[in-house]
């Protein structure tokens, strides 16, 4: 698959004759290798799962983060490098204080996707001096799905390192996306409630996961009209988990 | 002896004595500006002064004048100064207040002119239609200047100015508006500045109280104010001369006489005037 | 039922607005040092009532320096937001008084933020929010002033008048339609007014200001913001 593709690989803001930007492609590779994640909206508000993949049995499960707080509002699911994603992640957060701040509102959520996609395409070499300099050598290796609830209800939003967004009912990145957005398309349907998008999230997780489905190896979290982001606790992950395994 | 590199080619020291770099520009350690512990300043005050402009708009035009003197504190220094800069066949500026912040806005202009002739490749043909609409009207030139003004009294830095800007606007309806240093901006249907505005507006305002009045004011009547506007300036204002420039500005482009002299100059009417000095009538 | 009114340039002692610092001063050396004040005052009034579907701005059109009148015609009201230089469907109205060019230079900066708000977020901007932005715009120049008292009114996300006041650096009040303040008497009740008598009011007010203030006069100039837009009145006040 990956026979080297001439020297066009090479400038990382070069087009190809064939117009591609082939360090842009690589970097959607990338996310193919993240672990997976879900999100689903439902009218009550929009469910993130993640799989944490625990790559040993001496790892303190807790200390993977990849579902965080962006706001109050606004909590994100990563897959792909997750240290890239802490640089798009602060940015995002700087970005809804500070229009909280300005405007004395919370920001919506497609502005502050917007905000996390300006940052994607600023890579590349330019000149010293110049007034925009690239902060960024290459492009991010993380997809973010961003999951919030504004003036417009309960909202889901998938983010590529290309800096193009998308809105979504139900989405599936990282490595078993494939196989997961299928089950996800399948399944979706407009009269969700929180629970079953919770087991909808879990169940499809559990198949395309490499590792057997426990509470410590995945991650839930919910934004609501009323509590927000809010990531699951232990127990809480343990009755949801329950509640799949009972079927 | 010095023989580093920095020696090379200057005075040495232990013969001429050090250099005093007092006078090198400030980023090679030059200090002149704060030799004697003041700060950097800048224009503070005006020092070759032209003194009025008034205009009218009247139903199809304006008409501004400004005499051609250039004082020097209380000295009439020159009197060949024109202080209306005519900008294109729309606008005609005016100028009070400092002659070389004069000059350098008429530069300014003049190179803004360039620019825009050279982007629209106009012919400046009024008659042209859309060669009429791309021109810089009065209003548009109106606002650039403001900003300039406005700019430079930010920094503290003024241009110290009050022009009016006379002529059309994109509709090629007469305008006329005022700005200064301050970058205050208005407009009337008859403005003065400096010792017009207490001398001269009222008479104008009496004759043109409003825009209505204006839309009704025949080109030769608002001609009749101002040189009579003129006159009572010449009379009342020490710092004024009797030779003058004058535009009217309407469709058919600028019409600007730059030596207008005083008509039926007469001082009899001091006679009349009483009460000063040693007088015991 | 708040109201306020905000002559140019509150002092604590009744003075004439337009007495400026002193342009020159005696340095050391016999030497006059002249100085640049960036700052004059045009003078005029602003007042602003919000109702219960309604907010009205009023302003008198006359510009001063000192004892001369500028101009009869130079509106202190400006619509904020909306679309192009005609600002259709705006629904927010600022009004200045103090010094008109930092006025304008605020009125100008407030509008392309609020026009741009609306690129950025796909929606229009509330009361709310532009009043809590032209406060951090006001406050981000407080060692260098705009020179205005401000005014901000419009329409709430739920109908209801809205209604902000500024002093030059930093937002002073909101003012709530149903807030009544120094009322002594219990059995008044606050109850915010109609439309028709707040304008009457406004008029008298004006009337009055007129023959009281030197800086005040010419011409009225009244923005009534609804759900349904903004309608701008322009009548005589007396011009001596």
């Amino acid at each position: 698959m990956f026979i080297a593709r001439s020297e066009y690989d090479r400038g990382i803001n070069t087009f190809s004759p064939e117009g591609r930007l082939f360090q842009v492609e690589y970097s959607l590779e990338a996310i193919k290798l993240g672990s997976t994640a879900i999100g689903v909206t439902t009218s009550a508000g929009t469910i993130l799962g993640v799989e944490k993949r625990i790559t040993s049995s001496l790892l303190e499960t807790s200390s993977v983060e990849k579902v965080v707080e962006i706001d109050r509002h606004i909590g994100c699911a990563m897959s792909g490098l997750q240290a890239d994603a802490r640089s798009m992640i602060e940015h995002a957060r700087v970005t809804s204080q500070s229009h909280a701040f300005h405007y004395g509102e919370a920001i919506k959520v497609e502005s502050c996707t917007q905000a996390i996609c300006d940052l994607a395409l600023r890579f590349g070499e330019s000149a010293s001096g110049e007034e925009e300099e690239s902060i960024m050598s290459r492009p991010f290796g993380v997809a973010l799905l961003i999951a919030g609830y504004d003036e417009n209800g309960p909202s889901l939003y998938h983010a590529e390192p290309s800096g193009t967004f998308y809105r979504y009912d139900a989405k599936a990145i990282g490595s078993g996306s494939e196989g997961a957005q299928a089950e996800l398309q399948a399944s979706y349907h407009k009269s969700l409630t929180l629970p079953e998008a919770e087991e909808m999230v879990l169940k499809t997780l559990k198949q395309v996961m490499e590792e057997k489905l426990d509470a410590n190896n995945v991650q839930l979290a919910s934004v609501t009209k009323d509590k927000g982001f809010r990531v699951y606790g232990e127990e809480e992950m343990k009755g949801c988990v329950g509640r799949i395994e009972g079927e | 002896m010095d023989h580093s590199p920095q020696a090379w080619g200057r005075p040495r020291d232990d013969i001429y004595g050090s250099y005093n770099p007092s006078y090198l520009p400030h980023n090679k350690g030059g200090y002149q500006a704060h030799a004697n512990g003041q700060p950097n300043t800048h224009t503070q005050s005006p020092i070759v002064t032209g003194t009025s402009v008034i205009a009218i708009k009247f139903k199809s035009g304006v008409v501004i004048a400004a005499d051609n003197l250039a004082s020097y504190g209380s000295l009439a220094r020159f009197t060949d100064v024109k202080r209306l800069k005519p900008f294109n066949k729309k606008a005609v500026v005016g100028f009070g207040g400092d002659v070389s912040d004069m000059q350098y806005l008429d530069r300014l202009l003049s190179s803004l002119d360039v620019q825009e002739n050279y982007s629209n490749g106009a012919s400046g043909d009024l008659d042209d239609e859309t060669e009429n609409r791309a021109m810089m009207s009065a209003k548009n030139l109106h606002t650039y200047l403001s900003k300039v003004m406005y700019k430079r009294r930010t920094d503290f830095n003024p241009l110290w100015n009050a022009l009016l800007v006379a002529g059309l606007d994109e509709d090629s309806k007469p305008f006329l508006a005022f700005a200064d240093l301050l970058g205050t901006t208005y407009s009337s249907p008859t403005l003065a500045t400096g010792f017009g505005a207490h001398l001269a507006q009222p008479i104008m305002r009496r004759a043109v109280p409003d825009e209505e009045a204006s839309q009704k004011l025949e080109r030769e009547k608002a001609v009749e104010l101002v040189k009579q506007c003129m006159k009572v300036l010449f009379y009342r204002d020490a710092r004024s001369m009797n030779v003058y420039s004058m535009a009217v500005i309407d469709e058919n482009g600028v019409d600007l006489k730059q030596d207008i002299k005083l008509e039926a100059e007469s001082w009899a009417f001091a006679e009349g005037i009483k009460g000063y000095g040693t007088q015991t009538v | 039922m708040a109201a306020l009114s905000s002559y140019s340039m509150s002092a604590s002692t009744p003075t004439f607005s337009f007495q400026q610092p002193p342009q020159t001063s005696s340095a050391a050396g016999g030497q006059t040092q002249h100085s640049f004040y960036p700052y004059t005052d045009n003078g005029g009034s602003t007042l602003g009532i919000s109702g219960d579907s309604f907010t009205i701005l009023a302003g008198d059109t006359r510009s001063t320096s000192g004892y001369n009148i500028n101009t009869r015609h130079e509106p202190k009201l400006f619509r904020i937001g909306g679309s192009g230089p005609t600002h259709k469907n705006a629904r927010i109205v600022l009004s200045v008084v103090g010094f008109a060019a930092d006025g304008r230079a605020l009125q100008e900066r407030l509008d392309t933020i609020v026009k741009l708000y609306r690129y950025q977020h796909g929606k229009d901007i509330s009361v709310h929010a532009c009043a809590q932005r032209l406060s951090h715009i006001l406050y981000g120049k407080r060692f260098f002033p705009y020179y205005v008292t401000a005014i901000l009114g419009g329409i709430d996300e739920e109908g209801k008048g809205a209604l902000y006041s500024y002093d030059p650096v930093n937002l002073k009040n909101q003012y709530e339609p149903e807030a009544a303040q120094g009322l002594g008497k219990p059995q008044l009740v606050a109850k915010p007014l109609d439309r028709k008598t707040t304008e009457e009011l406004v008029r008298d007010a004006f009337t009055s200001a007129v023959e009281r203030h030197i800086e005040v006069g010419d011409g009225l100039q009244m923005m009534v913001i609804t759900k349904d837009g903004i309608e701008e009145i322009i009548s005589p006040l007396k011009q001596d």
